[in-house]
Order: C-alpha cells, then structure tokens, then sequence
C-alpha cells in the first residue's frame, strides 16, 4: 500500500511516486525521459511494512513449537536461548508479568524498577514485532525468514514472555486476538510532541538574546590525575564537525598521520570494526591483539584475515557471527588484515 | 513461591549442554530503596543439579550474581529422554525445583 505517513521509507515513497504516473494510472509522467515506472511486482518486492491495524500483513500461521526450533538455530546465538540477551545485546524477553497482561500497562517501566527494558516491555503494536523480525532478522541474514517461520518466531517469543501458551499456533486469522494480551499495549501515548508533525517539543532550548552571560565559566572540571583514564578523548571522537573532544592526553595518532596505514582509522569507523572488536579487548568479536596473536606466525595469515574481513564468520572465536562486510574493497580488506596482523599500530 | 525456571538441555557432541534462566531478585543487601532504607538481602545460595539420582552440579552463590541469573553448564552421560533436575534455595529458604527433559 503507498502511505503518506511520516515514517514511510524513503525507498517506498519513491516507489509509490512513480506509479502514480505509471501506465495503469493514464496520467503522463511527471518528469519525462527520467527513469521508468516501477513495476507492480517491483512495488510488491519493496511493500513489506505491516502497520499497526494489521494492514499489510500476510496470510500465514507458525506454532510456538515450530518457533522454538527457529529461535535456537537462527536467533539464540545472539539473544540467548531465553530471549534474555545478557551478554551482548539488549534483552528481548523479561520485565514483565501476568498482572500487565491484564492492565495493559507494564508496572516495571512505570516504575523504573528494572535495571534494563526489554523490547517486550516496550512493545506496543505486536505489528511492529512482527515487521521488524521479517525485515530484519535474523540481522546477518535479513529477509530470509519466511511468512510462516515469521509468525512462528513471533510466537515463540510471546511464548518465553509467558503472554502465549506452548501449543498456540498465532495467524493472521488471531493476531488481533493476541494484540489485545500485550503487556504494554496502552503503554504508548500521543500527547508528546513528537506525535504529530505539527505537535509542540517537549524540550525547549531557548537562545539567550538579551542580558546574556559575555563568557562561560567552566565551574568544574575532571581532576589531573583522571582526566587520561579513558585515553585521548580527542582522538575518539569524530573528527568532523564543530564539537571536538578534549585533548585528555598525548595523541597517539598524530605520530602516524601519511603512514602506511593512514587509511585504516577512517576504513574501521566506516565499518564499524570497533563496534565489535577492541583493539586490546573481546566485545562481540575477539579483540585485535588476540586475533593478532593467533594468526601472526602463519603462512597467508593476510589473505586469509582479508578473505574473513570481507566475507564474515562464525564458530572460531565463539557462536556469535561476524556479518560479512559487502562495502570494503580487496585492498582495504588487505590493509586491515595487514594493521590487524601488526598488532594494530597507529 | 518464585516463578518455574525456564531449562533447555540438549546433546551436544558426546556431552549434555544445560541452559538455565531462574526467576529471582538476588538483592545484594547493599541497595538503599527511595526512603534510604536498605533492601534486604535476598539471593539464592545453593543449586544442584540433578540426573537419574546423581548430582552432576553443586554450586554455592552468594549475593554477587546478577538478578534473573542465567547458568550454563555440561555434564556427561546423558541419554536423549531422560531428565534434568534442577533445584534452587534461597538465604530466606525459599526453594524451587523444576524439571526438563533431554532433547537429542
Ligand atoms: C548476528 C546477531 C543476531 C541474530 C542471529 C539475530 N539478531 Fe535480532 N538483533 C540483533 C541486533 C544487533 C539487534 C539490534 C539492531 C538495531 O537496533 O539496529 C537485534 C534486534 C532484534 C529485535 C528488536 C529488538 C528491539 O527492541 O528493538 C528483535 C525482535 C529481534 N532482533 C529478533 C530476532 C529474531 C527473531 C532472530 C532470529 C530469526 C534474530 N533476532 C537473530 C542481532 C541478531
Ligand atoms: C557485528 C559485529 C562485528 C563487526 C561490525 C565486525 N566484526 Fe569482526 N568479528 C566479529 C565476530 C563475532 C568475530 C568472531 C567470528 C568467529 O568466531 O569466527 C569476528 C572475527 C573477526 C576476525 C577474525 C577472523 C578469524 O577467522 O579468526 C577479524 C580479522 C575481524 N573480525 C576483523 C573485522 C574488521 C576489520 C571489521 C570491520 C571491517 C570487523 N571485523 C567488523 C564481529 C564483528
């Protein structure tokens, strides 16, 4: 369906533009000798959203028992057999009980009590669950799950937060059904600003344009001793832009700038390497030095490393995947084998 | 009486590997609620884990452990089918013991 909903992607929205002026329409086209009309079955290919009342949502049907085989083959690895997450990622499952099933409203957000809010706590339109999982996930390999092992999931997942029982099969023809169980399904409200396009922030950053303070005095600040603790903030911080971080201590890359490896520092902000890898230390993926010391004494240790960069992995460092990284070329992968295998100089 | 524990247990190669997720608050004792009380301490102190009669884990816990705790272990043995008991109690002597069953 084409939506004029602020949300609706960008993609989709150009999709729908041009079948408006398409051949089934008998309008001309907008902008002649640009582009083509897309084809029905191209609009289909990119019309998966689900919304909230359902509209959108395929026919099909998956039991949480099916689910559970989907869930720990395909999503466990990552966020843990019961949904809890604890290592890595945020927890899915958790937080909320029978009592919000029924008021609809879950007390642990309210409230603040618990350390961490799940997405069962937060979740208020079981369409969005549903969506997102099909379009999403298993987030190495997005768009793989099918119609039915979506519901399947989805199902499983109601299941571990104790919302469906273990024989239920959930479908399209029930889902309205199984909406009206969610733990937080009256938990979103609309009056914020952010509701509407029109709706008025809820914070307010009001510029000072009479009798303003000449100058900002810095009241405070971190003592001597612990201002490096956490390295040269001047270097983590991106280095575009007006805000910079402080210099906390000697810069470590400026010794480097024009070297070999140059391109590396913009290569793994890119790519998000150390999102997941420390250069010292595991995070989701083994850290630099570690991968470093394994392989540093092998033959091809380079190309094998460049080989992995690019495609991605599993089973050798833990049962969490590397994803494959499409956007790096050979050479790049090639340098960053090379830095990795150096022990990550700057 | 505490929620049921929620346990997955599955042949893995010549072993049986044991998920646990336990539904407890373990208070540490150290925390102070909004009225600067100090929350009392709550935790589980022992878990045993049981197959055909024979212990195959005995663990001691102290306060330490995180809220909801998640255990993981493997033991050897095992046949598909068969079960796995696990059994917690607590400092206030609560106590919970739920069952699972091997899946090949
Ligand atoms: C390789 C690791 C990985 C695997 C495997 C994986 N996920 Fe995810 N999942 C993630 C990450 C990372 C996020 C957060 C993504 C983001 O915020 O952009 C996420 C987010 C989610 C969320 C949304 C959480 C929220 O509150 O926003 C759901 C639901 C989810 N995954 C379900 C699944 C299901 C179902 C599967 C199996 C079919 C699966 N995931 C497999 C890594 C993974
Ligand atoms: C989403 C998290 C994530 C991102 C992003 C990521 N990695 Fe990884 N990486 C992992 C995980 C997890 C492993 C361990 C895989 C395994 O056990 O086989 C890994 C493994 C590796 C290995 C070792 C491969 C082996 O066979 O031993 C190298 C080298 C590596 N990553 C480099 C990179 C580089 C360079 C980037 C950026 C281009 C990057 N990674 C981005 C998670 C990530």
């Amino acid at each position: 369906m084409c939506r004029s909903d602020v949300a609706a992607a960008v993609a989709l929205a150009l999709a729908c533009t041009l079948s408006h002026a398409g051949p089934g329409t008998g309008k001309a086209p907008t902008w002649p000798g640009i582009g083509r009309p897309a084809t029905p079955a191209e609009i289909r290919a990119w019309d998966i959203d689900v919304r909230p009342d359902f509209k959108g949502l395929p026919r099909g049907q998956g039991s949480v028992a099916r689910g559970q085989d989907i869930w720990e083959s395909k999503c466990a690895s990552c966020h843990g057999v019961f949904g809890e997450s604890n290592e890595v990622f945020t927890p899915i499952v958790g937080g909320t009980t029978r009592k919000d099933v029924q008021t609809g409203r879950v007390e642990a957000l309210a409230k603040g009590t618990e350390a961490q809010r799940t997405t069962m706590m937060k979740l208020s339109t079981l369409s969005t669950l549903w969506d997102y999982i099909h379009r999403a996930m298993p987030w190495n390999n997005p768009r793989t799950l099918g119609v039915d092992d979506t519901y399947a999931v989805t199902a499983y997942i109601l299941n571990l937060a104790e919302i469906l029982p273990g024989d239920f099969v959930l479908s399209d023809r029930n889902i309205r059904e199984v909406q009206a169980l969610l733990p937080n399904r009256d938990g979103k409200s609309p009056r914020h600003g952010l509701w509407l396009p029109t709706g008025k922030p809820d914070v307010r950053n009001v510029a000072c344009m009479r009798n303003c303070a000449p100058d900002v005095k810095i009241a405070s600040s971190l003592p001597d001793h612990a201002r490096g603790s956490h390295g040269n903030l001047a270097d983590q911080d991106r280095n575009r832009g007006g805000l910079r971080g402080q210099v906390t201590a000697a810069s470590a890359t400026a010794a480097a700038r024009g070297g070999e490896f140059a391109a590396v520092k913009e290569l793994t902000g890119k790519a998000a390497c150390l999102g997941c890898h420390g250069v010292d230390r595991k995070i989701v993926g083994p850290g630099f030095n570690q991968v470093s010391e394994k392989y540093r004494a092998k033959d091809n240790a380079e190309a094998y490393l460049a080989g992995k960069i690019k495609a991605g992995g599993q089973g050798i460092w833990g049962q969490v995947p590397m994803p494959p990284s499409v956007t790096i070329s050979d050479a790049d992968a090639a340098l960053l084998a090379r830095w990795i295998l150096k022990g990550t100089p700057e | 009486m505490a929620d049921p524990m929620r346990i997955r247990a599955k042949i893995e190669g010549d072993k049986t590997v044991v998920r646990v997720l336990m539904a407890h608050e373990m208070e540490t004792g150290q925390r102070r609620d909004s009225t600067g009380k100090v929350v009392p301490a709550h935790f589980i102190q022992e878990v045993t884990a049981t197959h055909n009669g024979k212990t195959v884990l005995a663990a001691q816990w102290g306060p330490a452990i995180s809220k909801n705790p998640y255990l993981q272990f493997q033991f050897a043995g095992a046949k598909a089918g068969e079960k796995i008991a696990i059994a917690w109690v607590d400092n206030k002597g609560d106590k919970r013991t739920d069952e699972a069953t091997i899946a090949a």
